[in-house]
């Protein structure tokens, strides 16, 4: 892996280098010439299965949401809006939510949609035992009681105060009981049904998808009326494509190219800012039991520069874990970069610059953009004040190994990425003491998060983490860094709805 | 010959059983030890530690690694390499849906790297004691230090982006719709008779091909060149000349025959890198081969298509090794005569 790692960065570097050497000279970008009803999307993954409730993977969102339905959805700020049901009620106790189906939506099938589905996606399969990550999401369903066609009441097992969150998050699309049933999983995968604004009419592993707009959808029909992702995984490849005119869209290019793009008369560059968190996990023990080193690593990292020199000034520098925007951002607290401030601070435990302390520092490198590149800019940063970290690269695979071991260094890079935006799934997932990505084990911050995992009341809940967010980063029980961004490289002519969590629809876009 | 040949064939599977062994017990131990852990990376991340551990029990990977082992064994016995963590599907079928395209395009990048190979091996010997050999023998080892992936890169930008002449994602255009009888899109194409679609696809696998072919093709020219070079100094060849037999018919009709033997065993070597080859061009050209299934693999930690598709590569290569074999015998009566 390693190997692949360095030949990745070997042939990005002479791609780039030969792609700009030749730009200018050579770039023959048709952006009027796609079809008015036809777009071609380069996209950086294909998705794990065509079972939306089985993988949580976050790029696959986008492709399922054109073929499926999500109970609930998320406008382009990221406040929840009735999609699949109409209204939804969470008891004060969060032990029950009742929901309100709609009453007009046909599965490609032709199959009416009705509460049955939404018992068997949420409850029957999950308690039928089949492999699906929306069991752990969703396993505090005790039952789902039918009502009626329309109406059903959601019974858990403990308070789930994110339950109308998660109708609209990773895995909860509604999939179709009876043509389920009737054709089994395998075949099921193999011609997928949803109730979505597409169905999908030619899929290719690892190759491509083609979808066609389903003309009975019930919602807002989408302007464009066939879409093909073309699974693109080499962002130097993707880079090519957009610029070939291969394909009228695409994201994730490396952040040096959009400034390149930018100038280019027939294509529009973005640097979108996202629901995801660059950040330090960082540990309890070893040299960072000493707080003063922690809050002196914190201090020492100029997160302004760090945008600057990697996300072209885009990333927004973060103080806490959550981004700009969502309920639990504190947009008045600031954790300031402030080096004499780091040194007073090891200066307490008797470190400095000429007698450093000795951390060590995992990254990932090629995991998110520039992460080594950001890990390197850091390491020299804390040497100024007196920090000696010694880098090394991990896998994203190997963080959850490391860290179920105790293995992990002080502090390890991380990203973290939440389309609700919702601070359990910040904070809660990041620190909370039983879960896998969490580096932090003290009980100090873990004991207050629990509570917060079962605080039914959303304004208690949200004022708790508000609260837990400044704790977390006053104790230097994490170190967040910047707000990440999405790139995204379009034919200028092809509109699309900018989502703030990074989604890019299919079912939004139109050319102008 | 036949019969000599199915001696030969039947020798190379008893052999292939002991060696799938080793490669498999190696595959298998050296991915256990790995510092990953394939049941966190197969659960959602709301999963719990208490959930994690519960999947460790439930995947076995509690056990010893030989038990681990045997129990993974039984089951590849009998036609189950497991299910894949990442796309919950057996990992069997996902190499079948994936090996027909990398078989396609090696087959293509081989008949490409041989005529390459062939054609500049006889080119270089020609110029032998030219003033051009010596720029024929450093652009040979220019060729030779490229890597496939650098080929891959540089006629990507330059046919697909600078000269817009050839695609280079995908493996047909958007406009046709792929069809699926035997998995093998060329041989498809030709069987629902569409020869429009055919070079459509052609089209899609000639620069990746190209760049597997130009990578492999200078160790194939400088091998020709020196079993000629050895020919030449065979007997008949002095013969030939004295019964005013033409250097070009004494290079293609005499010399060439004999020095093919030791290049088509090259050739067969050659054959199992670049198999392995397509690893990367496949990630670079978006080709939905083994390859890429394989780089995914790596990255998710997704150890049972790792091992499945470790396990094909090594079947692949023996089954090649074999077939050269078998043509070497086939082409050469001595060695039929022991």
């Amino acid at each position: 892996m390693k190997h692949v790692l360095a030949f990745e960065l070997k042939r990005r570097a002479l791609l780039q280098m030969l792609a700009a050497s030749a730009a200018g000279a050579f770039a023959r970008i048709e952006g009027a010439c796609a079809a008015d009803d036809a777009v071609t999307i380069g996209w950086p993954n294909d998705v794990p299965s065509w079972d939306p409730n089985q993988r949580f993977t976050p790029d696959a969102q986008p492709i399922f949401k054109a073929v499926f339905d999500q109970p609930l959805d998320q406008d382009a700020e990221l406040k929840l809006v009735p999609h699949l049901i109409k209204r939804w009620d969470l008891a004060q106790d969060g032990l029950s939510m009742t929901v309100e189906l709609r009453d007009d939506v046909l599965f490609h099938n032709g199959d009416k949609m009705t509460t049955e589905d939404f018992r068997y996606t949420f409850f029957e399969r999950i308690k039928a035992g089949v492999k699906l990550d929306t069991a752990n999401s969703w396993k505090k369903v005790q039952d789902i009681i039918v009502e009626s066609p329309t109406r059903a009441i959601m019974k858990f097992t403990s308070p789930a105060p994110t339950a109308p969150q998660w109708m609209a998050f990773l895995g909860s699309y509604i999939v179709p009981k009876k043509y389920l049933e009737a054709v089994g999983l395998d075949a099921f995968q193999g011609k997928p049904v949803g109730t979505g604004p597409y169905r999908l009419a030619e899929y290719e592993l690892n190759s491509r998808i083609i979808l066609e707009r389903n003309e009975r959808y019930w919602g807002a029909k989408p302007k464009i009326a066939r879409v093909t992702f073309q699974i693109i995984k080499d962002p130097s490849a993707r880079v090519a494509a957009i610029q070939s005119g291969a394909v009228d869209c695409t994201i994730n290019v490396p952040v040096r190219e959009v400034a390149r793009f930018e100038k280019e008369p027939a294509l529009a560059a973005e640097l979108n800012p996202i629901t995801r968190v660059i950040l330090l996990q960082v540990r309890n023990d070893l040299a960072f039991a000493d707080q003063n080193v922690r809050l002196a690593a914190h201090h020492a990292i100029d997160k302004e520069a760090l945008s600057k020199a990697f996300y072209g000034g885009a990333a927004a520098p973060l103080s806490v874990v959550a981004t700009p925007g969502t309920p639990a951002y504190l947009a008045d607290f600031q954790f300031k970069y402030d080096p004499e401030l780091a040194k007073q601070y090891l200066a307490k435990s008797n470190f400095g610059p000429d007698n450093p302390v000795r951390i060590g520092f995992a990254a990932t490198n090629g995991q998110f953009p520039s992460d080594y590149d950001i890990a390197r800019a850091m390491v020299a940063m804390w040497k100024r004040v007196g920090i000696e970290a010694d880098l090394e690269v991990i896998e994203y695979a190997k963080y959850f190994e490391l860290n179920r071991g105790g293995k992990l260094p002080e502090a390890t890079l991380y990203s973290w990425d939440n389309s609700t935006g919702d601070p359990e799934i910040f904070a809660g997932y990041l620190l909370n003491p039983k879960m896998p990505f969490s580096a932090w084990k003290g009980m100090d911050v873990g004991e207050k998060l629990l509570k917060l995992f079962d605080e039914a009341n959303y304004e208690k809940r949200i004022a708790g983490y508000r609260e837990l967010n400044r704790f977390a980063v006053e104790v230097g029980a994490t170190i967040p860094l910047l707000q990440s961004v999405l790139t995204l490289v379009r034919k200028k002519n092809l509109a699309y709805t900018k989502y703030a969590n990074g989604w890019i629809l299919a079912q939004s876009m139109h050319w102008s | 010959v036949l019969v000599t040949v199915l001696k030969l064939i039947g020798g190379r599977l008893l052999a292939a059983v002991p060696i799938l062994l080793v490669v498999s017990a190696l595959l298998f131990g050296v991915l256990r030890v790995l510092p990953v852990d394939p049941a966190a990376m197969s659960l959602p991340p709301t999963a719990t530690l208490a959930d994690i551990e519960a999947k460790r029990r439930e995947m076995g990977l509690d056990a010893p690694i030989y038990v681990q082992y045997l129990i993974w064994l039984k089951q590849a016995v009998q036609g189950e390499l497991g299910r894949s963590i990442h796309y919950r599907r057996d990992a069997a079928a996902l190499v079948r849906e994936t090996l027909p395209a990398t078989i396609e395009l090696a087959v293509m990048a081989m008949a490409i790297a041989t005529i390459l190979g062939l054609c500049g091996g006889l080119l270089l010997f020609r110029l032998r004691g030219t003033p051009f050999e010596a720029v024929a023998d450093l652009w040979s080892m220019l060729l030779l230090s490229i890597p496939e992936f650098l080929w891959g890169l540089i006629l990507l930008f330059l046919f697909g982006v600078v000269l817009q002449l050839l695609p280079f994602t995908g493996r047909l255009s958007p406009g046709f719709a792929r069809p699926n009888i035997t998995g093998f899109l060329l041989l498809d194409t030709l069987l629902i008779r569409r020869p429009d679609m055919l070079y459509d696809a052609v089209k899609h696998m000639a620069l990746p091909a190209l760049a597997l072919g130009l990578a492999f093709s200078p160790t194939i020219m400088r091998v020709l060149r020196s079993s000629l070079f050895d020919v030449y100094h065979e007997d008949y060849i002095e013969q030939a000349r004295l019964r005013g037999i033409s250097e070009s018919r004494i290079l293609l009709g005499h010399a060439l025959k004999n020095a093919a033997l030791p290049t088509l065993t090259l050739a067969g070597v050659q054959f199992g890198f670049l198999f392995g080859g397509t690893l990367l061009v496949e990630i670079i050209y978006s080709y939905p081969g083994l390859g890429n299934l394989m780089v995914d693999a790596v990255r998710n930690a997704d150890l049972p298509i790792i091992q499945a598709v470790g396990l094909t590569y090594c079947v692949v290569v023996l089954l090649i090794n074999t077939m050269v074999d078998s043509l070497y015998l086939v082409l050469n009566p001595k060695l039929r005569a022991r």
